[in-house]
């Protein structure tokens, strides 16, 4: 059953505790499962008795059940699951930096936020300041015009609206620049 | 100019070997690569009229085996793997908020005009607050309203300071370095929040889980990070303390995450000694301290060396377990003294002579204290608790406890009819 591979996957597999497999892709995750899980691996056995005997600590994680029936427990298969697909080749390495370069990159990571949490302010301020500009243009309206209000009441009368014909600017979703290959001109309506 | 700089990297290596090994302290002038061939000209003339390198080793820098020797004869021990050191000696040593990468330098110009905006916001409310201060009451619009608006104003000045330099790289290496200055407020704040991630939350997992929140205190939420020595060695929260460790009183290295200083009451208390003739459990007040002095910069207490004539209460008893006898808690409080003013402590020391039944809670009435800070151990019998209980003269050091034997229930049938 054993594959020759590499001296190094085979000793991270022992590492990790992960027994060698046959196929070189990535099998379903049952059939994974089902390896990993039969009482019959003693590779998997002895890294169970291994890791039972370095924990000497007070405060272990070892479940109470598994502790006191002192025998070999099947591990969590969460546990299985999380280490099959973490230590798996095809699993991309994960991103590993030296110190400095991984200061830099958060330095980038930092200023790029705050710029857009500069951005998103700036906007909303924006939208703050036209909101107010607008009821300001009314209150004139309505108290300076001279007319007791009047032109104010009848530009705010909303009856009629939506229910003859539908503007034209709410049949699509609002958008803040128009779209990038412009109008399709080609389009008919679908029959 | 990225061929550019590959193709001129051996050379500027080349070149930067001339000199660096002599005074690496002028290499920081230099940020441009491009700029070196004029740089190095210039100090391989400073070197001749200065000592050559093997004179005067660099720990940083040297990498020849017998320099190292010679440095380590002189007791200065070399710095980092000698392929750091050589490395290091052959890099150009630009400082870090220097490196030549472009988008870094614009990320650090952003965080920079950001860091000055701060600045100038800080300087801004401190004025206001000055302005606020220099109101009487009735301007300001009443006791009330004075006082929750500085509280307000002040609040939003310390969330200011740790924002001013909560983006800066530097201070992030320095911090995990340990390094960290803690009277500034942006490293207390960083170590609080490294604090807060696990620290805190097994302590407080521990001290609910094993009862010492209703047990001792009425309920305690820690700010003070707490750490307990008993010797050199480190005792994690509820761990079982050897006797023999516990004969003498623990350090303790107390790290406060606010500024200034306070007054602290130190008490440590076994809430499981047990009483035969009430076949319960009773208090004991192992230590009492008052009045000791935290602050953020000054951790250290050495339970035992504290000043007897004006601090210390009841000095520290080793705890025991009798044989037989369920596992004790020893929980240690921080107790913070009201606006931290001193307590009276020749009232104190003749009001609390009886360590026996001494609560916590009276104490927390009698003198208005606030438990900001706990930490728990527990003890068993051991092989030299015997030991222990004689040399401190405990008197039922011989005695063992057992479980008084449950008379069985009479005999019921297992499966009556009434059960099916």
């Amino acid at each position: 059953m054993r594959t020759t591979l590499s001296p190094i996957l085979a000793s991270l597999a022992n590492v990790f505790r992960i027994p060698l497999s046959q196929t070189a892709s990535r099998p379903a995750a049952t059939a994974a499962l089902s390896r990993f899980n039969g009482s019959s691996n003693e590779s998997s056995k002895k890294s169970t008795t291994a890791a039972a005997m370095s924990s000497t600590r007070q405060f272990s994680t070892t479940s109470a059940l598994s502790k006191r029936k002192g025998g070999y427990q099947r591990p969590d298969r969460r546990i299985t699951m999380i280490r099959y697909f973490l230590h798996h080749p095809l699993t991309p390495r994960p991103l590993r930096f030296s110190r400095n370069r991984f200061l830099r990159h958060w330095t980038i990571h930092r200023a790029w936020h705050l710029f857009q949490a500069q951005q998103r302010r700036a906007h909303h301020l924006e939208l703050e300041r036209q909101w107010h500009a607008m009821r300001a243009a009314c209150e004139e309206l309505r108290t300076g015009a001279g007319d007791g209000g009047k032109l104010f009441r009848k530009s705010m009368i909303k009856t009629g609206i939506f229910k003859d014909l539908f503007p034209i600017e709410y049949g699509r979703l609002q958008t803040e620049s128009p779209s990038s290959e412009g109008w399709n001109h080609d389009w008919k309506r679908m029959k | 100019m990225a061929h550019c700089e590959r193709a001129s990297k051996p050379l500027l290596q080349c070149l930067q070997k001339t000199y660096t090994k002599g005074l690496p302290g002028l290499q920081l002038q230099s940020t441009r690569a491009f700029q070196t061939t004029a740089l190095a000209r210039e100090e391989v003339q400073t070197e001749t009229k200065s000592q050559p390198f093997y004179r005067a080793p660099d720990p940083e820098l040297v990498t020849n085996p017998r320099l190292e020797r010679q440095l380590l004869r002189q007791g200065v021990a070399p710095v980092g793997s000698r392929r750091r050191r050589a490395a290091l000696s052959d890099s150009l040593n630009i400082p870090f908020e220097q490196l030549p990468y472009q988008c870094f330098q614009e990320a650090r110009k952003v965080l920079l005009a950001d860091r000055e905006e701060k600045l100038r916001d800080i300087t801004s409310m401190r004025e206001k607050i000055a302005r606020l201060e220099a109101l009487t009451t009735e301007q300001a619009g009443g006791e009330q309203v004075k006082k929750s608006k500085l509280r307000a104003m002040e609040l939003h000045l310390d969330y200011l300071k740790v924002q001013a330099d909560i983006n800066d790289p530097l201070v992030k290496r320095k911090f995990e370095d340990g390094q960290g200055d803690m009277s500034k407020p942006i490293y207390r704040f960083l170590a609080d929040r490294k604090w807060r991630e696990y620290r805190r939350k097994v302590l407080v997992q521990r001290i609910t889980q094993m009862k010492v929140v209703p047990d001792v205190v009425q309920s305690c939420d820690p700010t003070l990070d707490t750490k307990l020595y008993f010797g050199r060695r480190q005792i994690q929260p509820g761990e079982f303390v050897d006797s023999k460790a516990s004969t003498e009183a623990p350090k303790l290295d107390v790290q406060m995450f606010e500024g200034g200083e306070k007054l602290v009451t130190i008490a440590v208390v076994d809430s499981d000694v047990p009483n035969v003739e009430k076949d319960s459990f009773d208090y004991k007040m192992h230590y009492l301290a008052v009045n000791v002095p935290i602050s953020a910069v000054n951790t250290k207490v050495d339970l035992g060396q504290l000043p007897t004539d004006s601090q210390v209460v009841l000095p520290w008893v080793p705890p025991v377990a009798q044989k037989g006898s369920p596992y004790h808690r020893l929980s240690l409080l921080i107790f913070e003294q009201k606006e931290s003013q001193s307590l009276d402590f020749a009232a104190i020391k003749a009001k609390e002579k009886r360590r026996e039944n001494l609560h916590c809670r009276t104490l927390q009435d009698r003198y208005h204290l606030k438990p900001i800070g706990a930490f728990l151990f527990r003890t068993q019998w051991d092989d030299s608790m015997y030991e222990v209980m004689k040399s401190i003269g405990y008197p039922d050091a011989e005695m063992e406890l057992r479980r008084k034997r449950a008379e069985r229930l009479p005999y019921k049938r297992r499966n009556p009819a009434n059960m099916r």
